[in-house]
This record gives structure tokens, C-alpha cells and sequence, in this order.
């Protein structure tokens, strides 16, 4: 395939100044909101180091100077990573909160995901292929009825269930088996990390542990996706090349599997890397009702001691993952369909 | 384009599934409306809690109390209610304001070209980006509790969507032959955006307002769930299963009292599911491939 | 002599909206081994209908009556289609836009593969060689193999599934307009293309058209359609020389000649819509010959041998 690289190229200095508006859009929100950006960005401390901790933050953000030298001095800090240290998780610098939660955030919408996405598909191609039928007169609705429940109160609903049928689904992993076996985690997924130091134990358990909450965040994908196959099937056996296909006498399998599926790879993945990052959202919401270690106990931590600061550099890292994964995905379609030159 | 919106809403109204979301649609508005008059105990909707709490604490559904009480004794039947209200009205505001302004800044962006189309479709791609729930999150450390804090956050994500879509369908329009004419023959640009370019993008973005509005209802439920828009004690759907997952006690609490997160949830589930099926139906219609019956015939 | 098609009083309709709109009302025809049939009408006469009635094509919202046989299958019975063995090995079809016929995703040696797996259970060396047999034979070479179809020109990509449809080895080519998406130049060497692979591997050829001029050099027969029926069929020579039908003679006059200098004349009028059912003949709007007896549907009126023509007036025939 001959790729010129001017697509990607073009798509990536987009990306980036998306990404810069985004940090600049980060830091105007400091601004407009009410009330002092220093002591908002000092996480409205009290007590004896106040007036020092507040004074560190008027210096950090250079409050004294223009608004345009404010803005880059605050890019500068963000994509440097020189953010501070967090108020919800005591010494720890910002950014390192942030990604170790979005980590083990990433992990579980990951395997929601992996979950979600052959479902959906098979459910999709199987009511779009028999329209009107009995199975397709089941699925259609039950996918709006999926795509339409509340994934938090499903997952409480869950928690409930294995609650009361004692099996402990709680937590990212059991303390006690962290304890036994000197589990510590370094990139915050917890399945990355017991692979990387071999600890089969916390691999399994964590594993588990995941699959309730995985299952309440997939729920939501299920049956959009579901309705996106419905439709980009029905589509696709509209194509030309397909009723020719069949005229030429080719079996009903090939003529799905690599006429209709193929055809709508590239729109399944599009559409199912735009709602990931809806899913993470769903996931943060999840996870505080599990009680699992993610970016949805860092924000009610940032809520129970106000920290502004990882506020707003939430925003910011989310915002940016999801012009990340679009980009991305972009890109991944362009390669993966032949009729856009690159 | 009256008429086509009324045949489309003529044929939506022989399937079973729309009328099954008309119908939860409009139990839903008579409810929000005649909330305060039905409920038994509307000051307890409202979040007051009642004198004899330890004798109330925590009751069972019964026929006093139909989906029983909450750990501050109130009537839950009351609160859930009383939170259509809430609901309702929180996604009006948040599809009305941001449709509005999505339709307005897409059609501008799309007339106007050069630099304001490049600007807006920049903020459009920014806010596009924005978790609600952070937004959310910043606003509520600085503004505190309340109902704005949810509506707010809403608005500045969704707008962006209505933008892109309403930018979509207007540069299209734009390059008709007879915009491009009236453009020459010099009518003013305010009427031929009220004349031409909105009537033509209306349509689809209505239909997408329709299928957004389970959507806001979820996301809105889901900000105040996790405490971060209205105070507790406010007849909020999301905010009661916040108060018996976070508040009231933790797991304990309801794994003893399962009755304080069933309901709430399967009337936050049927609003939705509603709003849904409406969406869905008037979509499908809109678009007629879909609406053919198929088989496996090769 | 082997029947290849077969039709009797053959209808077919879609299901829209609740309603049946029959696009194919009734046509009787006969279709010899080896000969080339045209069947030519303006859009929306049904043509197409029968070309995918005939490859087994129609949606599932197709409804049909009347029966159709290909060979020794029964395909269309009634209500009951059956096209198992039909499709890819009795029947095969070219497609009327080349460009959207292909499936983007695969290379041309992919869908040789896949045509051949289906039909033949041919593996993929297997199947290589046999598109190397047959590419040269539409004028191509085996180079086209690994490309991708929007990496072809528009005729290149017709001969390419003119090619798979030679693979298949059906006896039965239906060619559905395979002009009209094609550069004016490219035309006649398509329909000559068409012409040749047809006498060299004795195959039936029905070509689907409107367009009389280039197409009606290489067929045997013609069949006139018009309005979802057969109003003449004959041989070429009998039908373009001695039309019986005053639709053929109007068509030919609105078509130009080499070397003929003459008035073109349109045909007045539209041709009745497809969800009425008429009890006249169906042409008696546009005719200008119409009589009594016109307002109730002709027979099928046999002129000489293999000449037949759905006019009243055929065997006198006042427009010639």
C-alpha cells in the first residue's frame, strides 16, 4: 500500500492544536470561575501553611503577569508534567495521581470493551441479516432498553447481588492477598502489574474482581453498538457488490464474513473509539460504587478536599485522551480501508 | 416540512414501541406537573425530614409508605416522585439551550466561512472533548451545590454536538444553487439563515434532540449521583441512590433496604427508556432502510 | 435444442410500504441454448427486475407468481423461489456499475478466490490459475491480480467481472446494462468483448439495455419491453426491419442510424405507472394507432416463426 504520510500528518498538528485549546480552555476555567485562581489552585487551604501555600500557587501560575504569559507558564507546567502535589492523595505529585487512576480506570473499561464490542457485533449482524424476524424483534428493543439503563444503578444492583451472596467483589484487589504476597502496584493496573511481577494470585483475584463492574460498564456499549451493526449491516446488504456477489454464488458465510463485516470494520471502530471515552466516564462513576482505586475515587477525593488542581488537570488529561483516541482511530480507519489513499 | 414531520409521526404511531414512549413520555409530564398534589407526602419530597425519624427509619414498602422509606424516615414514594420534576425539567433546559445555541453557531459557522468558521469549529472540537462529570466536578468547587451546577455542565458539553451536527447539515445547504443565489442577489444573511439554511437542518437535529434526551436524563442523574450537583435531601433521582450508596451507610445499609435503589433506578430507567423508544422510532422513520423486513435470502 | 430460460406468464412485484407495485407483469419468453436475447426498454420497465428474477437476486420484499425455469429447475414457482445450484453455476450476472460491484475491501485475486471456493471448492492456487486462464480472454493481464478494484479503471473493472463471471462456468449470462456506468468510447468494446466470449464458450447471453444502437450488434433476439411486458420478441433482423409492434417502431425512430438520415422522433407521453393494474393494453396512452378493440389486452399475436408481437393490429400493421 503506498502510504504518503499527509493524512496522518495533517490529522496529528489538528490533534495537538485541539490538545493546546484544550489546556488553555483548562487554565480560562481557573480564571472564570469565581473566587481567588491562587487559593482555588492552592485547594482552599487553612490552617498555618495557608498564606504560604497560596502565595506558592500565585507564583506557580505567575497570577502578577499578563494573561498570555499566565496561559504559558501553565502550559508549560502541564506538559511538563511540573503540576504540584495533589491535596486528595497527600505527597503525591499531580500527575502521577492521575495516571495511576486513569490507569486501572483504562484497564477495566478496557476489558468492558473486549466484552462489549463481539457481542454487540454478533447481536448487530444477526438482526440486521434476519429483519423482522423473531430474534430481530427481540434484540431491537432490548438494545434500547440496554443503551438506556443507568449504569451505576445496574452496578449497584450488582454490588447488591454479590453482597448479599457473600462473594466479595469490593476493591480493586483482596488487601489480605496484597498483604500475602507483597503485591505493590507501580503503574496502577493492577493486571499489568501482577503479569510484570509475575504474581499469578493477584492477577486472577483482580481479574474477578473486575468482571461485575466491567459488566455494568459494557451494558451501555452492548446495545449502542448493537443498533450501529443493526444499521451499518442493513447498509452494507444494500451494496452492489454484495447482491453481485451472491448472484456469482458465493456462500452465504464468506458473503458475511467478508463482504458485510469487513465493510463495516471501519465505522464499528470509529463509533466504538468515539463512546470508549464516554465508557470511562461511566467507568469513574462505577468504580466509586465498587470501591475500586481509579480516576472515580480521585474525583470524589478531589470533591471531599477540594482540590482544584486535580480538577481541572482531569479535564484537561481526559479531554486530551479523547482527541487522542479519535485521532488514532481516525488513523486506524484510514489504514485499514484500501480506498483512502494515504 | 410540516407535513413530512406529521407523516413521519403519523406512521411512528403504528408501532407498538412508540407508543409504549408516548405513553411513559406523558405519565412522566403529568407526574412533574401534578407531583406536589398526588404525592402523600410532599414536604418529605421535598427532602424535610420528619419529626419521628427512628420510628420511620428505614420502613419497608407498605401500604402507608408504597416503596417504603429512607434512612431519614422519608416517603420515598414522595421523593421519587417528586424527582420527575426534577428530571424533566433539568433535561428541557439542558436540550433546549443547548440545541439552540448548537443550531445557531453550526449555521453561522457553516454561512459565514473564513474565520468564524474556523474558530467555532474549534470550540465546537474543545468542548466535544470536555468529561461532563469533571466540568461538573469544577463547578461544583467553586459555585457549591445546586441544580445550575448539573444544567450548567450539561449545556457546555452539549451544545457541541448540536454545533457539529447543525455544521454538518448547514455546509451542505450553504452550497445549494438558490442560497447561492439569494446570497448574489443580495437578501439580508439574517433572512436567508431564517429562510433558508435553518428550516433545512432543523429537521435532523430535532430528531437528535429527541434521542439525546434519555441520554442528558442518564448523564444528569449521573452527576448528581456522585454528589457533585444538587445537595442531598433534593428530589433528585440520581441524588437518592447517591444517598443510600455514599451516604446513608454503605453497603449495609442497602443490602438491608434494596427498596431505596430499586425504585428510583426503574423510574430513571423508564423515563429514559421512553425517551428512547420515541428517538428510535422517529429515527428509523426518518430513515427508511431500515424499515424493511429482511431475511437470510442468499 | 435445450430450452435454457423458460418463463411463463411471470410476474414479479415489490412489497412497499404494505402496497405491491409489480414491475414485472406477466411476460412470457423463451430462451434457446447458445443464442443472445436484448431485451431493451426505457427506465423503469421492469428489465431490471427480470435480470435479477433470472440471477436470483431479488429482495426479500420481492414478491413473485407465474413460473421460471432454467434448464431442468423449476426457480419460480408461485410464491416459491428456490435458487439453490442456481447462482454461480447455472446463472451468472454482470452488474450495470462496475464501480460499486466490486467489494473495495478485496484484491481482484481475492474475489477469484472467493467466487471459485463457493462454486468449486477450488483452493487458492487453484483459483489463481484459473483467473490467470481467464483474464487474458477479456483483454487483461494476471498484473491486475493483486490490485485493488478502485485501483482500476471503470472498463477494466467491467472486464474483471465479466471474468468472474466466466470463472463460475454458468451457462446463463445475464448482463444487466453493462454499458451505461462505461465512457462512451468503451461501450461497443465491452458489447463486442460480450459477443465474442459468448460464441467462443457457447454460452446464453441476456443482455439487458436500453440502448438499441451498439447492444442490438451481437444479439440473436430481441425482446421489446415496455411497462413490466413483452411487447415483441423476434430475431434481430425481423424486428428491427419489420417492426409488428408501433412501440418498436416508435423506439426505432427516436434512434439514430450511421449513415441514415432521417428524423428523430420522441414518443410522446409517459408510460403508465407500475402500481395501477390495467385492463387495456398497456401502450394505448402514448399510440397513435389505438382502436376499439385496443381497450382490452392483446393477445400474443404470432407473426412468422419466433416473431411474436402484444399488438391488435400486428399482422396488418398500418405504420409500415
Amino acid at each position: 500500500m503506498t502510504i504518503s504520510l499527509n493524512y496522518i500528518f495533517k490529522r496529528i498538528i489538528l490533534a495537538l492544536c485541539v490538545i493546546v485549546g484544550i489546556v488553555v480552555f483548562s487554565y480560562v476555567l481557573i480564571l472564570a470561575t469565581p473566587g481567588d485562581p491562587a487559593v482555588k489552585w492552592a485547594g482552599n487551604p487553612r490552617g498555618p501553611g495557608a498564606t504560604r501555600a497560596v502565595q506558592l500557587a500565585r507564583e506557580e501560575l505567575g497570577l502578577d503577569k499578563p494573561i498570555y504569559v499566565q496561559v504559558a507558564i501553565f502550559m508549560y507546567n502541564f506538559f511538563t508534567g511540573n503540576l504540584g502535589f495533589s491535596i486528595a492523595y497527600k505527597g503525591l505529585p499531580v500527575v502521577q495521581a492521575i495516571i495511576t487512576s486513569f490507569m486501572s480506570t483504562f484497564e477495566l473499561t478496557l476489558i468492558a470493551y473486549i466484552i462489549s464490542v463481539p457481542i454487540a457485533l454478533y447481536l448487530g449482524l444477526y438482526s440486521a441479516l434476519k429483519r423482522g424476524g423473531i430474534f430481530d424483534s427481540i434484540i431491537q428493543p432490548a438494545s434500547v432498553v440496554l443503551a438506556s439503563t443507568p449504569t451505576y444503578w445496574l452496578a449497584t444492583l450488582l454490588l447488591l447481588a454479590f453482597t448479599i451472596s457473600k462473594i466479595s467483589v469490593y476493591g480493586t484487589a483482596s488487601p489480605r492477598l496484597i498483604a500475602e504476597t507483597e503485591f505493590n502496584t507501580i503503574t496502577g493496573s493492577y493486571l499489568l502489574d501482577s503479569i510484570l511481577q509475575g504474581n499469578v494470585r493477584v492477577f486472577v483475584d483482580s481479574l474477578l474482581r473486575m468482571i461485575p463492574p466491567a459488566l455494568a460498564i459494557s451494558v451501555y456499549p452492548i446495545g449502542a453498538l448493537t443498533r450501529l451493526v443493526r444499521v451499518l449491516v442493513a447498509e452494507s446488504l444494500l451494496e452492489d457488490y454484495v447482491k453481485a456477489s451472491i448472484a456469482l454464488g458465493v456462500e452465504r458465510g464468506i458473503i458475511i464474513r467478508h463482504f458485510v463485516v469487513r465493510s463495516i470494520i471501519p465505522s464499528l471502530v470509529q463509533i466504538s473509539g468515539l463512546s470508549f471515552t464516554y465508557s470511562l466516564i461511566d467507568a469513574m462513576v462505577v468504580e466509586s460504587i465498587f470501591g475500586r482505586r481509579g480516576l472515580g475515587s480521585l474525583l470524589i477525593s478531589a470533591l471531599n478536599t477540594a482540590d482544584f488542581k486535580i480538577a481541572i488537570t482531569l479535564i484537561a488529561f481526559i479531554a486530551i485522551f479523547y482527541i487522542i483516541v479519535n485521532t488514532l482511530v481516525d488513523i486506524l480507519q484510514a489504514i485499514i480501508d484500501p480506498r483512502v489513499r494515504l | 416540512m410540516i407535513r413530512r414531520s406529521f407523516i413521519i409521526l403519523r406512521r411512528s404511531l403504528r408501532k407498538i414501541r412508540f407508543k409504549i414512549g408516548i405513553v411513559i413520555s406523558l405519565v412522566a409530564i403529568f407526574l412533574a406537573i401534578l407531583a406536589p398534589y398526588i404525592v402523600p407526602r410532599p414536604q418529605e419530597g421535598l427532602g424535610y425530614v420528619p419529626r419521628d425519624v427512628e420510628a420511620r427509619r428505614l420502613l419497608p414498602p407498605s401500604i402507608e409508605h408504597i416503596f417504603g422509606t429512607d434512612s431519614l424516615g422519608r416517603d420515598l414514594f414522595s421523593r421519587v416522585i417528586m424527582g420527575t420534576r426534577t428530571a424533566l425539567l433539568q433535561v428541557f433546559i439542558v436540550i433546549t439551550i443547548s440545541f439552540l445555541l448548537g443550531l445557531l453557531l453550526g449555521a453561522i459557522a457553516a454561512y459565514l466561512r473564513g474565520l468564524v468558521e474556523v474558530l467555532l469549529n474549534y470550540f465546537t472540537e474543545i468542548f466535544m472533548a470536555m468529561p461532563t462529570i469533571v466540568i461538573a466536578l469544577v463547578l461544583r468547587l467553586t459555585l457549591g451545590h445546586g441544580i445550575h451546577v448539573t444544567i450548567s455542565s450539561l449545556i457546555m458539553t452539549w451544545w457541541a454536538w448540536y454545533a457539529r451536527i447543525a455544521y454538518v447539515y448547514a455546509r451542505g445547504v450553504v452550497e445549494l444553487d438558490y442560497v447561492i443565489l439569494a446570497r448574489l442577489a443580495g437578501l439580508h444573511s439574517l433572512k436567508i439563515l431564517h429562510r433558508h439554511i435553518v428550516p433545512n437542518i432543523i429537521q435532523p437535529l430535532i430528531a437528535q434532540a429527541i434521542t439525546d434526551l434519555g441520554s442528558v436524563l442518564l448523564e444528569a442523574a449521573a452527576i448528581n449521583f456522585l454528589g457533585l450537583g444538587v445537595q442531598p435531601g433534593y428530589p433528585e433521582w440520581g441524588v437518592i441512590l447517591y444517598e443510600s450508596v455514599f451516604y446513608g451507610g454503605g453497603v449495609e445499609v442497602f443490602t438491608q433496604a434494596p427498596w431505596l435503589i430499586v425504585f428510583p433506578g426503574v423510574f430513571l430507567l423508564l423515563v429514559t427508556l421512553g425517551f428512547s423508544l420515541i428517538g428510535d422510532c422517529l429515527r428509523e422513520e426518518i430513515d427508511p432502510r431500515l424499515r424493511r423486513r429482511w431475511r437470510l435470502w442468499f | 435444442m435445450v430450452l435454457a430460460i423458460v418463463m411463463e406468464n411471470l410476474k414479479v412485484g415489490y412489497i412497499i410500504e404494505d402496497e405491491v407495485f409489480w414491475a414485472v407483469k406477466g411476460v412470457d419468453l423463451v430462451v434457446e441454448e447458445g443464442t443472445t436475447l436484448c431485451i431493451i426498454g426505457e427506465s423503469g420497465c421492469g428489465k431490471s427486475t427480470l435480470a435479477s428474477a433470472i440471477t436470483g437476486i431479488l429482495p426479500p420484499y420481492a414478491l413473485t407468481d407465474g413460473k421460471l425455469k432454467l434448464f431442468d429447475h423449476v426457480v419460480i414457482n408461485g410464491q416459491l423461489r428456490n435458487y439453490n445450484g442456481i447462482r454461480g453455476k447455472i446463472t451468472a450476472y454482470i452488474p450495470q456499475n462496475p464501480g460499486t460491484s466490486l467489494n473495495p475491501f478485496l484484491t481482484v485475486e481475492e474475489h477469484f478466490y472467493y467466487v471459485l471456493r463457493s462454486n468449486f471448492k477450488s483452493d487458492r492456487e487453484f483459483s489463481k490459475k484459473i483467473a490467470m486462464e481467464i483474464l487474458p480472454k477479456v483483454n487483461l493481464d494476471s498484473s491486475v491480480l493483486e490490485k485493488y478494484p478502485h485501483e482500476l479503471s471503470g472498463g477494466m473493472q467491467q472486464r474483471v467481472i465479466i471474468a468472474l463471471a466466466l470463472a463460475t462456468n454458468a451457462q446463463i449470462l445475464v448482463a444487466d446494462e453493462p454499458t451505461s456506468f462505461i465512457d462512451a468510447h468503451l461501450r461497443l468494446q465491452i458489447i463486442e468483448l460480450l459477443g465474442r466470449l459468448q460464441r467462443e464458450f457457447k454460452k446464453t447471453l441476456i443482455v439487458i439495455t436500453h440502448d438499441l444502437l451498439t447492444t442490438s450488434t451481437i444479439c440473436d433476439y430481441i425482446a421489446i419491453m415496455y411497462a413490466g411486458k413483452i411487447m415483441e420478441v423476434g430475431p434481430r433482423e425481423k424486428v428491427l426491419r419489420n417492426p409488428r409492434h408501433p412501440y418498436t417502431k416508435m423506439l426505432l425512430e427516436t434512434t439514430p442510424i450511421l449513415g441514415v438520415k432521417k428524423r428523430l422522433k420522441p414518443i410522446p407521453g409517459e408510460p403508465p405507472s407500475l402500481g395501477k393494474e390495467y385492463q387495456a393494453c398497456l401502450f394505448l396512452d402514448r399510440c397513435p394507432y389505438k382502436s376499439k378493440e385496443c381497450y382490452s389486452d392483446p393477445q400474443i399475436q404470432v407473426i412468422e416463426n419466433s416473431h411474436f408481437s402484444k399488438c391488435w393490429k400486428a399482422l396488418e400493421a398500418p405504420w409500415l
